[in-house]
């Protein structure tokens, strides 16, 4: 009888817990955002403290961060109706162990083997840009992007989007303070194959490119510059010299593939980056920079 | 038949055993770890120039700390709740208008305590200043920033006080007293007036808000003595809540995040690449090495009063005890080296290095779990360098120890097999 009374006790308690309701704190909101309170709608207020039955109301662009239990911070940023019971997941705290947390580092730390020499790793080197970045919209694009020198090839110019848009406009300009762009498009996906804007662009002239989320604009413009052959042919000639008396044709592929992109030619670095590791396959440092290039860049 | 597990086990440990203790209470042993101190300490007290000036590891180290990787790598603090009596109201870029009604809202929502992290030092627009003074007299709660100067050559540091303290006021000076590209690790509660002896000593700005907070903690804070306190760090940015003061002005903030709390006024901003005060602090990604700085300085003085409030200070281990760990420590790698030194000197130098390594990561374990878990600093620097220094004594302490025995018959374990 003694053992059920404790069973019976134990089960209360686990029941108990389960069933206990989550507070949420409104930690901070933008745009516009309601709360829902005893079928009351309101406006919100930081530091607010919501119970499991009230949900909230997040409208288009608009951002949301709650605090379950003064713990377990996360944010709401697409749009819709929540009932915050559906949250109770998130106020899980997953708080691992020092000593579990110290062998893993010492682990890591073991058995990394370090971030290779300049002009080896694209990834660790190429990644400190020195340019500012202007005005706060729901288009990212990739800094190094800014400028792009094209010869011939493909490349995908490409963004990333902060909102849920389905739908973004692309547009190409011929100078920097045009308003009325020489193309414009309307695509579903979050690149353009510089291919498709050939027929608009001649060679030895700059474009100016950038893309919105469909409806908006965006003030941050990216440059094309589409050079000539000849002018792509001296960069491409001097690089060739630059090179090592005796070297592989495979290394003399990556070694220009290297400087081409850090020329900002990318379209031809990637045919010199597959050049390199067509030739020889078994390198690993040639196909995963290749491998690298077409992720950074969203090749597909 | 195969051995049973457990036997298997006890023999190994039995082995470890003996190899650790077999020369432990030789005379040997306990000479050549005393040579470790020896040389140590002839190091530190000789008069010898300054060699480092160049090394790039002991620059790089020069600001190190071990125990900065329990909050940079292995997430220290990650799940542990934000602290419900403080509240940071975001000054952004308030002029002392906007600061007057920002102190004039905060104090309407109830804030039990205001802390003005904002040094005033001059008059500047007229009608502005009337408004700062205005709030600054309506509201007997407010604790407001003074500075410390540095002093020119030699001089000692001179104290700032804010443009509109006066007698009726409060206010604390807000300096964290470290090297300004250094990480804040400690704070100093009070400082001593080396001018006036015999006046108070000046308080921090945290001290004073804790004062007006909790006078209970204020008091255990002032009987603990101590002119220098470890920070415990307990809380990130996004542990705190944080209030825009736009929103603020703006009726965007619910009352129940003001009231009866600590309401600190300071400058928050989250872009890493905005570094207008902000300090370095543990909590930093790169725990060595050139790195940015990484927290608003209103967050360490946040950090320093949900420390003083829990009354979860940090206690530093004394000199005598540190030393006496790394003594111990260094007499049982002294021992076991020795041990391979003698019996299986082909292992030795293999069996050394894989020894510091394990112990190195054993002891740093030891100090994080002791920091981490019990509030106690251990400065293992001395144990560190007592097991490197074993190998390279041993060399030094075999030769005296040969000439010893030849010179004066001195009884040795060395004198049989020369390396």
């Amino acid at each position: 009888m003694r053992k059920f009374s404790f069973l019976f006790l134990a089960l209360s308690i686990v029941i108990a817990s389960l069933a206990q309701n989550n507070s949420f704190m409104i930690y901070s909101f933008k745009g516009n955002v309601s709360i829902l309170e005893n079928k009351v709608e309101s406006k919100p207020k930081v530091g607010k403290i919501l119970n499991s039955s009230s949900s909230v109301k997040v409208s288009p662009g608009a951002v949301l961060t709650l605090i379950c239990n003064q713990n377990a911070l996360f944010t709401i940023k697409k749009a819709g109706n929540y009932s915050l019971e559906q949250f109770k997941d998130s106020c899980a705290i997953s708080k691992s162990s020092l000593s579990a947390n110290y062998a893993r580092y010492v682990w890591e730390q073991m058995t990394s083997h370090g971030e290779g020499a300049p002009g080896t790793n694209r990834k660790m080197f190429m990644n400190t840009v020195g340019a500012v970045s202007r005005s706060v919209n729901n288009i990212w694009i990739d800094p190094r992007l800014d400028t792009i020198n094209y010869a011939s090839g493909n490349f995908p110019l490409t963004w990333k989007s902060y909102s849920d848009a389905n739908e973004f406009d692309f547009f190409l300009y011929d100078n920097a303070s045009a308003t009325n762009p020489v193309y414009k498009t309307t695509t579903k996906e979050m690149q353009i194959p510089i291919t498709s804007i050939l027929k608009y662009l001649k060679e030895g002239n700059t474009y100016y490119w950038t893309s919105a989320v469909k409806g908006e604009n965006n003030d941050e413009i990216k440059v094309i510059n589409y050079t000539s052959k000849n002018a792509y042919e001296d960069v491409l000639n001097q690089l060739k010299e630059s090179g090592p008396a005796y070297e592989g044709e495979a290394e003399q592929a990556f070694r220009i593939a290297f400087g081409l992109e850090d020329a900002r030619y990318y379209a031809e670095a990637y045919q010199y980056y597959q050049k390199a590791a067509n030739l020889k396959p078994d390198v690993w440092l040639y196909r995963s920079t290749m491998m690298s290039f077409k992720k950074d860049y969203d090749i597909k | 038949m195969r051995k049973p597990l457990h036997k298997h086990i006890a023999y190994h440990f039995k082995n470890v055993h003996r190899r650790i203790t077999k020369y432990l209470y030789e005379r040997d042993t306990i000479l050549a770890t005393a040579w470790v101190f020896i040389f140590i300490l002839m190091v530190k007290v000789l008069p010898l120039p300054n060699m480092h000036f160049f090394d790039p590891i002991e620059i790089a180290l020069e600001d190190f700390d071990f125990n900065d990787i329990t909050y940079s790598k292995l997430k220290k603090t990650v799940g542990d709740s934000l602290d419900q009596r403080i509240v940071i109201i975001n000054i952004e870029e308030f002029d002392r208008e906007g600061l007057a009604m920002l102190i004039n809202k905060t104090s309407s929502l109830g804030a039990k305590v205001i802390g003005l992290d904002v040094t005033m030092e001059e008059a500047k627009e007229p009608i502005k200043d009337s408004l700062m003074r205005d709030a600054i007299a309506r509201n007997k709660k407010l604790v407001l920033a003074s500075r410390f100067h540095p002093g020119e050559g030699k001089e000692e540091s001179v104290f700032a006080p804010n443009y509109f303290s006066d007698a009726n006021t409060h206010s604390g000076y807000v300096n964290f007293l470290s090297k300004e590209w250094a990480t804040v690790r400690i704070w100093n509660p009070f400082i001593k007036n080396k001018i006036h002896p015999d006046s108070n000593s000046y308080q921090s700005f945290a001290t004073t808000i804790v004062q007006e907070y909790d006078p209970a903690a204020f008091e255990k804070l002032k009987k603990r003595n101590h002119s220098i306190e470890i920070i415990n760090y307990s809380r990130r940015t996004n542990q705190y809540l944080i209030v825009s003061g736009e929103d603020l002005l703006e009726g965007k903030v619910d009352s129940s995040a003001i009231k009866g709390k600590i309401a600190l006024l300071g400058y928050i901003n989250n872009n890493p690449e905005n570094i207008e005060d902000k300090k370095y602090t543990p909590f930093n990604e790169e725990f060595a090495g050139k790195s940015i700085p990484d927290m608003n300085g209103i967050v360490i003085h946040a950090n320093i009063i949900s420390m003083v409030l829990d009354g979860k200070y940090i206690n530093k281990l004394p000199l005598w005890a540190t030393i006496l760990f790394a003594v111990l420590i260094g007499w049982l790698h002294m021992s076991f080296f020795i041990h391979y030194y003698l019996e299986n000197h082909i292992w030795f130098h293999l069996v050394a290095k894989i020894a510091q390594l394990i112990s190195a990561i054993l002891f740093v374990y030891l100090g994080m779990e002791l920091f981490s878990r019990f509030r106690i600093k251990l400065d293992l620097t001395l144990t560190l360098v007592v097991i490197v220094l074993a190998v390279d004594i041993i060399y030094f302490y075999e030769a005296f120890a040969v000439w010893m025995h030849k010179k004066f018959k001195y009884k040795t374990v060395f004198h049989q097999k020369h390396h």
